[in-house]
């Protein structure tokens, strides 16, 4: 694997974050808001795995396991909160969620 | 302790009378007080006695100095004098003195021992008060005395205190008196400055060399203060209201004794006024309008006690025409005479007045000379006198000497002369027509009831001054030549036409006896029954305007209540002070730094509002602003030097 | 190894993203997670990382997109949702998408002067792997089983039963999956 890959696949992780980051910020919907998330987090999963092949690291796929726990707990959590919200409030717009009460 | 100590002496038992009664013990009974108060005025009035004859014996400048103090360059030295004048007046209020609260004891026979308390010890401090004044050697005793006669009315009209028209009569004499006051200090203060000293006849000796202008204006200074004391126009106001007073104190404050104290203040300081010729014609002229008020006025009073008061108004001025032009010592000698009857009038009608029920009108006199026949002839010999009926009373001969005075002072005197003639028609007419109420039948609806006959204490005093009031015509010409001017010859025309006016008012009464139509004219004629509404016109003039300012000054609102205590001129510096103290405060409370820093201080809860707007709730906002976290920490993380892969 | 499939496989994730980002669906937008997801195991398989690449079909693409899978199950979708979504979406597209592309831009020049020491291109064994974690690392995997047993609890805790009819009763009803 040259730099030039390397360099590339940091591109595409980057991009990946970038349009994970743009799902976050335009989606009003909490579900959608949600997997936009999931989408962020692929992209320093992949930088890590690509760094960690360059340098032939074992570091990098272990960081890829602590980094999938991370999401794993996200997702719990996350989901568990829309399902609650869900209940008691409009979920298609997130913005609508803005009040601490109710 | 000079050789003249005991002149001091001479008030002390009056003032010893007042403190006894005043702050002595309290388990003295009713008899007691009597006792101490008849003692305190007798052994005065003999004490006077003792220095009228030491100075009819000869040597009569006696000087008793109290104490002098030094004042700068001035020397205030306090003493008491007697001489002729001082000796006659002292005379005569000390006799009349005594005669009233002899008469008092029967009168107030009824009182409760602490009312009786009271009386006796004002009657006994305001003759000592009166003494002092008279044989005052120097403006501070002569004002000492003055003030303290003042008081001494002022409690004295408002002693029935659960009467309002008793006290607002009291306060409206205190109040008009210490108006008058006020001027004579200015006067005696003006005197003490260019004298630098306070005997009067240091002040008298200032006067004389002082520029004519000032000596005006002092000269008129004093004036005021006589002719506020003495009722006069236009100061009359405050004496026909003090009649609310007890018949006691009307027959020795304001018949005899106190309001002659003006005439008094003009004769002792006669020397200066000689030396303003102006302020002279001009007391004349007020003394000639306030007589011939004062009897016209009396003429339409339905009250006896009121038609006294505004005699005594016409008679003090018949003094102040004698000593405006020129005459102080007939003015003294008609003064111990009115003293003497007008006294007598006072009493003998309160007798009456007690046995007609408590009525003092008029009216109500009807039947006295059945009812109470001492009072009433005795009441009758003093209006004789009153009225100067010719030749047989003393009045007669005291009017003639003024008259005479009058007459013989150039052409202001004969305008004088005229119109004192016109008073004394007037005078004999009120005067008769009392009487000839007197004499008739009773009118009265319903019987008064029985009281018993006066005592000694009650007609004693009456008799002796019925006879007083007769005989007395014999000692005008000595007190006159006593006080050391020559008798004024009495031109023949003057006597004859004195004489024509007073038969000619005696003959009024008569017929308006006779007529009852002119009688009914009389009792209709309310505005000038109550002095021409003179008093009522001040009422609105002064008063009243005086009365919002007070009120203004105390803050009290209209209708408001008031601390009771109004200093006008207390809290004018006050107001002003505070006023200034506000407009400082708020010219130097505009602090620049304080400003700066407010405003500072006031950006934060702006700041506070401002950052709060990104508190959203939205989740959006939050990933932007964690995105600009990131933004950043990537370029910490791409630029910096420092980090191993790079 | 080959760098190659692993670039264009990431590329295809890449458009995957896009997709699942940008469509109003709630249901395509998962389908594209996890084509999404797929090709990023492959671009794994293809960088030798073995046991990523299990991992990321087994858990990411097994369990936690299934979980999604199941959440997205219980929504009612409608048209006029959709609808709104997508009005929302293309109305305010354009700042995110600055800012993304800025941050991409912001790490481009740091990646010119990477080098690093000689290419190596063999497969890292699952091997190594385990010793790392089991090892030097040992801590940090207990760590995240801390945060595993918390986001179970919390998701317990949350994920329970109302205890009492909420107060507000009108919402129930309203627009939106519930």
């Amino acid at each position: 694997m040259t730099d030039q890959s390397l360099a590339m696949l940091l591109v595409l992780a980057t991009t990946l974050f970038a349009v994970g980051l743009f799902g976050v910020l335009v989606r009003r919907g909490v579900l959608l808001q949600l997997i936009a998330l999931e989408v962020l987090l692929a992209g320093p999963a992949l930088a890590f795995i690509a760094a960690g092949a360059r340098r032939g690291d074992a570091q990098g796929q272990a960081m890829f396991v602590i980094l999938l726990v991370f999401a794993a707990a996200e997702v719990a959590i996350g989901l568990a909160l829309y399902l609650r919200l869900r209940r008691c409030a409009d979920v298609s717009d997130s913005d609508s969620v803005s009040q601490l009460r109710s | 302790m000079s050789s003249n100590f005991w002149l001091l002496l001479v008030p002390v038992p009056t003032l010893a009378a007042f403190m006894t009664l005043a702050f002595g013990p309290f388990w003295l009974g009713p008899s007691q007080v009597r006792a101490v108060a008849l003692a305190g005025a007798w052994l005065t009035a003999a004490l006077m006695l003792a220095a009228s004859g030491v100075c009819a014996s000869g040597t009569c400048h006696l000087l008793a100095p109290v104490f002098t103090v030094k004042v700068g360059t001035a020397s205030v030295a306090l003493a008491l004098i007697l001489d002729p004048l001082a000796t006659v007046v002292g005379t005569t209020v000390a006799i009349v003195g005594g005669f009233v609260i002899s008469y008092s004891l029967g009168y107030m026979a009824r009182a409760r021992l602490a009312d009786l308390r009271r009386f006796f010890a004002y009657m006994n401090l305001f003759l000592g008060a009166m003494l002092t004044m008279v044989m005052a050697g120097d403006s501070i005793n002569f004002f000492l005395g003055w003030e303290m006669m003042g008081l001494c009315s002022f409690f004295l009209i408002g002693y029935n205190m659960s009467l309002p028209r008793a006290f607002a009569a009291g306060r409206k004499a205190f109040v008009i008196t210490r108006f008058g006051d006020v001027l004579l200090l200015a006067g005696l203060l003006l005197l003490f400055y260019e004298a630098g000293g306070v005997r009067i006849d240091a002040l008298v000796n200032a006067a004389l060399v002082m520029p004519p202008g000032r000596r005006s204006v002092v000269a008129v200074l004093l004036l005021g203060g006589a002719l506020a004391k003495s009722a006069q126009l236009p100061f009359h106001t405050w004496l026909p209201v003090a009649m609310a007073g007890p018949t006691p104190v009307s027959a020795l404050l304001h018949s005899a004794t106190m309001v002659a104290a003006g005439a008094f203040l003009l004769a002792r300081f006669a020397p200066l006024f000689a030396a303003t010729p102006e302020v002279l014609a001009a007391v004349a002229m007020v003394g000639a309008f306030s007589s011939c008020f004062g009897a016209l006025v009396a003429v339409f009073q339905t009250d006896v006690k009121r038609m006294l008061a505004y005699s005594s108004i016409s008679q003090i001025g018949f003094m102040i025409i004698s000593i405006g032009v020129g005459a102080p010592q007939v003015a003294i000698a008609h003064f111990v005479i009115h003293a003497i009857f007008k006294s007598l009038l006072f009493l003998s009608a309160g007798d009456m007045a007690y046995a007609a029920g408590g009525r003092t009108d008029i009216a109500a006199l009807a039947g006295s000379s059945t009812r109470r026949p001492i009072a009433y002839f005795s009441f009758a010999a003093g209006a004789a006198s009153l009225a100067g009926l010719p030749l047989i009373t003393a009045g007669w001969w005291s009017k003639e000497a003024i008259l005479a005075s009058a007459v013989s002072a150039g052409p202001l005197g004969e305008i004088l002369w005229s119109l004192a003639l016109i008073a004394v028609a007037l005078t004999a007419t009120y005067a008769t027509r009392a009487v000839l109420v007197g004499a008739g039948p009773s009118t009265l609806l319903a019987r008064p009831p029985a009281v018993p006959p006066a005592g000694i204490a009650t007609n004693a005093p009456l008799v002796l001054l019925a006879a007083a009031s007769l005989a007395g015509g014999l000692l005008v010409g000595p007190i006159v030549r006593f006080l050391g001017a020559a008798e004024p010859d009495t031109p023949a025309f003057s006597a004859i036409v004195g004489a024509a006016a007073v038969l000619l008012g005696v003959s009024a009464a008569f017929a308006l006896r006779r007529h009852p139509h002119l009688a009914s004219r009389i009792a209709r004629a309310r505005k000038v029954r109550q002095g021409f509404r003179i008093d009522a016109v001040y009422q609105q003039r002064f008063v009243r305007p005086f009365r919002h300012l007070a009120y203004w000054l105390n803050g009290v609102r209209r209708g408001g209540r008031s601390s009771g205590i109004v200093d006008p001129l207390g809290a004018v510096p006050v107001l002003g002070i505070v006023w200034l103290v506000r407009r400082m405060i708020h010219w130097a409370a505009v602090d620049r730094v304080d400003r700066v820093w407010m405003r500072l201080a006031g950006m934060v809860p702006e700041l506070s509002s401002f950052s709060r707007r990104s508190q959203t709730g939205r989740v959006r906002d939050y990933a932007l602003s964690l995105i600009f976290g990131i933004a950043a920490l990537l370029l910490l993380a791409l630029k910096s030097p420092r980090l191993p892969w790079h | 190894m080959s760098a190659m499939v692993a670039i264009v496989a990431g590329g295809l994730a890449v458009v995957a993203a896009l997709l699942a980002v940008t469509s109003s669906d709630a249901v395509r937008s998962l389908f594209a997670l996890l084509a999404a997801l797929l090709t990023l195991a492959a671009a794994f398989f293809a960088l030798g990382a073995d046991f990523a690449g299990a991992l990321q079909i087994l858990i990411y693409a097994g369990a936690v997109a299934a979980v999604f899978v199941f959440v997205v199950m219980t929504i009612t979708n409608s048209d006029a949702l959709r609808a709104a979504e997508h009005s929302r979406l293309r109305r305010v597209w354009p700042v995110p998408a600055a800012v993304a592309i800025l941050i991409v831009l912001m790490v481009l020049p740091a990646l010119r002067g990477a080098k690093s020491s000689a290419a190596v291109g063999a497969a890292i064994p699952v091997r190594a792997v385990g010793a790392l974690l089991f090892g030097p690392w040992a801590v940090v995997v207990e760590l995240a089983s801390f945060l595993l047993l918390a986001a179970m609890l919390g998701a317990r805790h949350l994920g329970r039963r109302a205890p009492s009819p909420p107060p507000n009763e009108p919402l129930q009803g309203r627009d939106g999956p519930s």
